[in-house]
């Protein structure tokens, strides 16, 4: 390899990269490492959260953070992948482009943006269907999160498909195959990859989603009574941490147990990106 | 417009110069309190238009971020609507003045309709068995049959500390009644406001049409949350709102806290509508 100034400095770049990524998250088990030294694993458990009290329960927090991932990936995912098909396969050129533009305008909003309309529009709507005592709750919450990230899943599943070489759909058509056949056992599978990467991004933006979640969910440390309960205001790792983040002093064990929070959220990310990955079959 | 790349660096560096004058002024960081901030706001606008070289920017957060912010130094001056805890004051350590500019009380919120529906007082134990969970639906204190929206705050924010010390005991106490957490005053407001059964607790400046307060009972005599009752101390959920500076202020900071205290700053105070100091 040719020791030219452009590849140092590509090389540099990739070195910066990987530093940054492994220092952040050293940087979160360094602070949140005083609040494991003092409680364990057990506080995962533990389901009161009153810092005042020296009670670091993590698990309202933890179980709201699952059931909005999962109320958002179920909505969004299943509309994005037929929003995707539809646009790739159906749709004319200039409708294609002209789904696309508002995709990507959708995917520019700012998240505080979605939770203003979570809180005016999205909660009063939700308190009058189900009569609820309120609008807050997790699936409040995950509905605001589905519609952050329909537009990047659609459009990378988009593209994915639109790599698809156009003999493929020829040949299937020439074999007979009915459109059911075409898209099930020809197009998604070759498009996989990418629209895996799509939902790997959207996951990664669902469970660090601060201010949309912060507004419409409740902010209430309490587990939901029972545990499929979606329509009560409860919490998530990302919402507590927005919540007590400015009072907690550097340094103590609040900012520690915050901390934690904050690294349960990385360790998800990385250990759900990395499974996916194992799956990749090698071409 | 750019001939070439050394008219576009000419262009930048011209820029970051003409942006250079501003920063010779001084920049004071005031951060805490959400209830002390439209002092402060109104407060700084008006100072601003004397000094026309400190520009002050008033951020909230709550009184604990406020107190925390002064303890990190990121902030110049700290607001705060509590008096400080016990850690708060170790790691303080002496180093700053905490200076009381008004007062205020903290009323008992209800939606419109609940007032309407002719809940106009209650009595403390009434409120504090709301917050425990012990009374979940307005019919049991003879209002309407709708269940209690309860509304408690982020714990370090000073409007839940002396809700808590006057209604719960101390001023950590667990609620355990509460339906959601709000944080500023603004969401306490626009949440009461969205609703027709709620209850929070809320600075007294902030009560409009759709969020009413509602009298206290003590003894059989209903007082509501005035600054008459604040100024003669009958009112049991007050406190003071202050200022906490630095030791090692600048000479712009102190300034600014002398105008606070003066009789232009205690006018804002008025208009706001909390007491003050007299």
């Amino acid at each position: 390899m040719r020791l030219s100034p452009l590849s140092i400095s590509v090389f540099l770049g990739c070195l910066i990269a990987c530093i940054s990524t492994c220092a952040l998250v050293w940087f979160l088990f360094d602070s949140s490492w005083p609040y494991w030294r003092s409680f364990g694993l057990s506080q995962i458990f533990s389901s009161q959260w009153y810092p005042y009290e020296s009670l670091y329960g993590l698990l309202p927090a933890i179980v709201g953070s699952i059931w909005a991932m999962f109320i958002a990936m179920g909505f969004a995912v299943p509309c994005a992948l037929a929003a995707a098909i539809v646009s790739s396969e159906m749709l004319p050129c200039s409708w294609q482009n002209g789904l696309r533009l508002s995709m990507e305008i959708l995917a520019g909003i700012p998240s505080v943006v979605y939770g203003l309309i979570g809180l005016w529009v999205l909660l009063p709507w939700l308190q009058n269907t189900f009569h609820l005592l309120t609008g807050h709750s997790l699936l409040a919450a995950g509905l605001i999160l589905s519609l952050m990230i329909l537009p990047t899943i659609m459009l990378m599943a988009q593209d994915a498909l639109r790599l698809v070489p156009r003999e493929q759909r020829e040949a299937a058509k020439h074999l007979g195959l009915d459109w059911n056949q075409r898209l099930y056992r020809i197009l998604l599978p070759q498009a996989w990859p990418g629209i895996r990467s799509g939902i790997l991004l959207a996951l990664g933006r669902v469970l660090g989603e601060t201010m949309a979640v912060m507004l419409v969910v409740g902010s209430l440390d309490r587990l939901p009574q029972p545990i499929y309960n979606i329509l009560a205001p409860a919490q998530t790792l990302t919402s507590r941490i927005g919540r007590e983040m400015g009072e907690a002093a550097f340094g103590s064990m609040h900012f520690s147990a915050l901390m934690a929070c904050g690294l349960l959220l990385a360790v998800t990310a990385i250990f759900l990106s990395l499974f996916t990955q194992r799956n990749t079959p090698q071409t | 417009m750019f001939k070439s790349l050394s008219h576009i660096y000419l262009f930048i560096f011209s820029i970051l110069l003409w942006h250079n004058a501003a920063f010779a002024s001084e920049r004071i960081a005031v951060v805490g309190s959400t209830t002390v901030l439209p002092i402060i706001s109104q407060a700084a606008s008006q100072y601003h238009k004397l000094h026309p070289d400190i520009i002050i920017t008033v951020s909230g957060g709550g009184s604990g971020v406020g107190i925390a912010a002064i303890i990190q130094g990121t902030a110049q001056l700290g607001m705060a609507s509590r008096e400080t805890t016990k850690e708060e004051k170790t790691k303080l350590n002496g180093r700053i003045n905490n200076i009381t500019i008004a007062a205020d009380a903290v009323a008992v919120a209800v939606s419109k309709a609940v007032y309407e529906s002719g809940m106009h007082q209650l009595s403390l134990q009434n409120i504090a068995d709301i917050y425990r969970g012990n009374i979940r639906n307005w019919q049991t204190l003879g209002g309407e049959n709708k269940p209690i929206l309860v509304i408690d705050k982020e714990a370090s924010r000073g409007t839940r500390h002396v809700f808590a010390k006057a209604v719960l005991g101390s001023s950590h106490a667990r609620a355990d009644g509460a339906s959601i957490i709000s944080g500023s005053n603004n969401e306490e407001q626009s949440i009461i406001s969205q609703s027709n059964q709620a209850i929070g607790m809320l600075s007294n400046a902030w009560l409009n049409d759709k969020v009413r307060g509602i009298d206290v009972l003590i003894d059989g005599k209903a007082i509501s949350p005035s600054i008459k009752h604040v100024r003669d101390g009958s009112y049991p959920i007050a406190r003071a709102l202050h200022v906490l500076l630095p030791k090692t202020a600048s000479p712009a900071t102190q300034d600014f806290v002398k105008f606070l205290l003066s009789k232009q700053g205690q006018l804002i105070v008025k208009n706001v509508g909390y007491l003050p100091v007299q």
